[in-house]
């Protein structure tokens, strides 16, 4: 029994070295009777995996089962077309038994249908009921042999008919369980010893057989018997090593996914860092363009404050001081010291003079007081946009496209009047959009920037354009076009990658964390230029609706 | 099924010489094997397969004619069969419809597979079936005694059973009181 049993499963090899060994011996195992084993001793560093050998005996459990399972369902449709068939053959080789003209229906149709039935259909149900178990498969190796005597009687013991048996174990053998080739072989011996004792004609085709004939045909049976045990042990081994290479597969499997889940894991946590590092560059973006423009507006504010400081110095304090002192000194008879004095006479015209002198540089004063009020209201203003953009983050609004644009364009508009840069807008009659603002207004304050930068360093006339129109998608499209130094071929592909910049104080943040903003929104940001010199166009596209 | 694969039809008295009345022909100088069978008899067809290989082991030592019983009343395509091709297909072999078996009367022949062999001087030398049982292939003795006899000359001391279907010519009570052996 042992001899025909699947072979054993090598005593544990460490999941690597039992890969390792698989890959290499795999030629070779099937020309030893147990390559595994063999290979497992020559190994010093083997060590027992119990594991990995109790997962190869599972896989090797589940597979049997399987194989017992539909092998029991083939038999049972065999078993059926088998009925069906002998049924045919009654009724074409013997359907009437005759006297004469007078006929009945022969007994072999009946035997066909009644014994034939019996034989097919209870090991039928059984496949059908309880497939996989161990009785179902060796009622099925009885009956298909019974079957086998029932088609050769059926056929009036034509010799050809005798091969059903062989084939019918060679059909058993896809059970590849020797015992129910040993149940099979066990009833045609039975069935052709008792024949040969009682009925020797209806299997040897005489009368007085020899006693010991039913051992000849016994012997051919066994003779194929003895070839499909040969396979079935074949079979059986190769099932156990491809169960251990399952089992070891598995255990690489798991590995792997194990370190897969590792690094994807490792791989979220970095991308979430650099979402938020991006997001907090963009916000340095915006923050760098508001004080940007608030630096701006505070030069004015430091030039007015010069101006008034230069014009207060021009107020002659030291004059008023001396007709304070003159008036001082002749208060005794102040009137007679104004009709009759010549000094007294010139006051009035005097005071009168310096009064109109005084008069100008108050209204200097004045004049850059009110600029100076302007310009610290514009701080205000663009400080409070910031902070309107800055707390925005994550709440979808609804918004006016025009007036998006227009925040962002008076973010800038300091800066852009410094560097004088016309700026003009065109935008198309679109629907409001449903977004996050601060995203929004990170992307266009960063592109009109980076326009500003490109048209700084260009010569002759600095044009800016912001376009808004909505595409045949139905996608809203905000184009910053300028005319500025343009961008060169090999760094198209690349201006949106994390820590790319062609500016000399610029980190690589900005167009990065845009691109990523844009993605968020579910939209897209693209970058266009014909080449240096000759100007680019940023193209952000929007849904209406995130 | 055993039991009935098992019983054997009833057996007729042959003449003991060719009768001078039959319709069929015997060439003189060689031995004479006469058979009859029911056209649609399936236990037969075994008959036919045990003639053919009478035929291919013996050849050329006698020759055979085979009956098929045509009841009163059937035309002849209920007689010609696939048995009636198989038989004509057998060389050497002459086929012959036995009009409401005037011929099985003749020469007492009652269960379709009955075989006769008439010597070279028209003596009966055999009677009996040459199958193992109904429809039944295998070597049998009846075939085993014709091949004796028409080999060596040795005379067929047994009457082997005829396995077939009645051939139907006389009443089967009748006939089975009167043609017992």
């Amino acid at each position: 029994m042992s001899a025909l049993a699947a072979p054993p499963l090598p005593q544990g090899l460490p999941l690597n070295q039992a890969t390792a060994l698989l890959r290499v011996s795999s030629s070779g195992l099937r020309q030893q009777t147990s390559p595994l084993v063999d290979e497992t001793a020559a190994t010093p560093l083997a060590k027992p995996d119990s594991a990995l050998q109790q997962r190869a005996a599972e896989l090797f459990r589940a597979a049997e089962n399987d194989l017992h399972r539909h092998t029991d369902q083939l038999f049972a449709r065999l078993m059926i077309v088998q009925w069906l068939a002998g049924i045919a053959a009654a009724l074409w080789i013997s359907p009437l038994t005759w006297i004469g003209d007078s006929s009945q229906v022969h007994v072999h149709v009946w035997a066909a249908i009644l014994l034939g039935g019996a034989l097919s259909g209870f090991p039928a149900w059984l496949a059908w009921q309880y497939p996989g178990l161990t009785v179902t498969r060796h009622v099925i190796a009885v009956a298909q042999v019974l079957t086998s005597a029932l088609l050769i009687h059926l056929t009036g013991g034509r010799i050809e008919t005798h091969f059903h048996i062989f084939g019918s174990l060679a059909f058993l053998a896809f059970y590849r369980d020797w015992r129910v080739l040993a149940t099979a072989t066990i009833v045609v011996a039975a069935d052709h010893l008792l024949r040969d004792l009682y009925w020797p004609q209806s299997v040897f085709g005489v009368l007085t057989a020899s006693s010991w004939r039913w051992v000849e045909h016994a012997g051919w049976v066994l003779f194929e018997d003895a070839i499909l045990f040969v396979a079935i042990r074949r079979m059986l081994q190769e099932m156990s090593e491809i169960a251990l290479r399952r089992a070891t597969l598995e255990g690489s499997n798991e590995e792997i996914e194990r370190q897969v889940v590792e690094r994807t894991t490792e791989l979220s946590r970095t991308q979430a860092e650099l979402l938020e590092t991006s997001r907090l560059a963009g916000m340095a973006e915006v923050a760098t363009s508001v004080l940007h423009n608030v630096g701006n507006v505070l030069n004015s504010v430091g030039v007015s404050a010069e101006l008034a400081t230069s014009k207060v110095r021009e107020f002659r304090t030291g004059s008023l001081k001396n007709v304070a002192e003159l008036l001082q000194h002749n208060s005794a008879d102040l009137p007679a010291f104004l009709t009759t004095d010549p000094r007294g006479k010139m006051l009035p015209d005097y005071l009168l003079k310096l009064a109109v002198h005084l008069a100008e540089p108050q209204q200097a004063i004045l004049q850059e007081m009110e600029m100076l009020k302007k310009n610290i209201d514009h701080i205000k203003e663009i400080v409070a946009m910031q902070q309107r953009y800055a707390r925005g983050t994550g709440v979808v609004e609804v918004l006016s496209v025009a007036d998006l644009v227009d925040d962002s364009i008076r973010i800038n508009a300091a800066s852009f009047t410094r560097h004088e840069v016309n700026v003009a807008c065109e935008i198309a009659q679109v629907p409001p959009l449903k977004t996050d603002r601060h995203k929004v207004m990170q992307i266009l304050v960063n592109l009109l920037s980076n326009a500003k930068h490109a048209l700084d360093q260009s010569e002759g006339d600095r044009r800016m354009m912001v376009r808004v129109t909505q595409n045949q998608e139905g996608m809203l499209e905000i184009a910053v076009i300028d005319n500025g130094t343009g961008i060169a071929p090999e760094n198209l592909s690349r201006i949106f990658s994390h820590g790319f910049t062609t500016k000399k104080m610029g980190h690589g943040f900005g167009l990065h964390s845009g691109a990523l903003a844009a993605k968020e929104l579910g939209g897209t940001l693209k970058a266009h230029s014909d080449g240096p010199g000759l100007g680019a166009t940023f193209t952000l596209t929007l849904p209406l609706e995130n | 099924m055993a039991q009935y694969s098992q019983t054997a039809g009833t057996t007729g008295i042959p003449p003991a010489h060719w009768p001078e009345t039959s319709r069929a022909h015997r060439h003189s100088g060689q031995s004479q094997l006469v058979m009859f069978l029911h056209p649609r008899c399936p236990c037969s067809r075994a008959t036919l397969g045990e003639l053919e290989q009478l035929v291919a082991h013996c050849q050329g030592k006698f020759s055979a004619q085979v009956w098929f019983i045509q009841p009163e009343g059937m035309g002849e395509e209920w007689v010609k069969t696939d048995q009636w091709h198989a038989a004509a297909s057998i060389p050497g072999v002459q086929v012959n419809v036995d009009h409401s078996g005037e011929e099985a009367r003749l020469f007492q022949a009652v269960t379709s597979g009955q075989t006769l062999l008439y010597d070279s001087e028209g003596g009966l030398v055999f009677q009996g079936g040459i199958t193992l049982g109904r429809g039944h292939a295998g070597d049998n003795p009846g075939r085993d005694a014709i091949e004796s006899l028409l080999k060596q000359k040795i005379p067929s001391a047994t009457s082997p059973p005829v396995f077939g279907c009645a051939l139907g010519w006389v009443n089967n009570q009748k006939e089975c009181t009167a043609c017992q052996p």
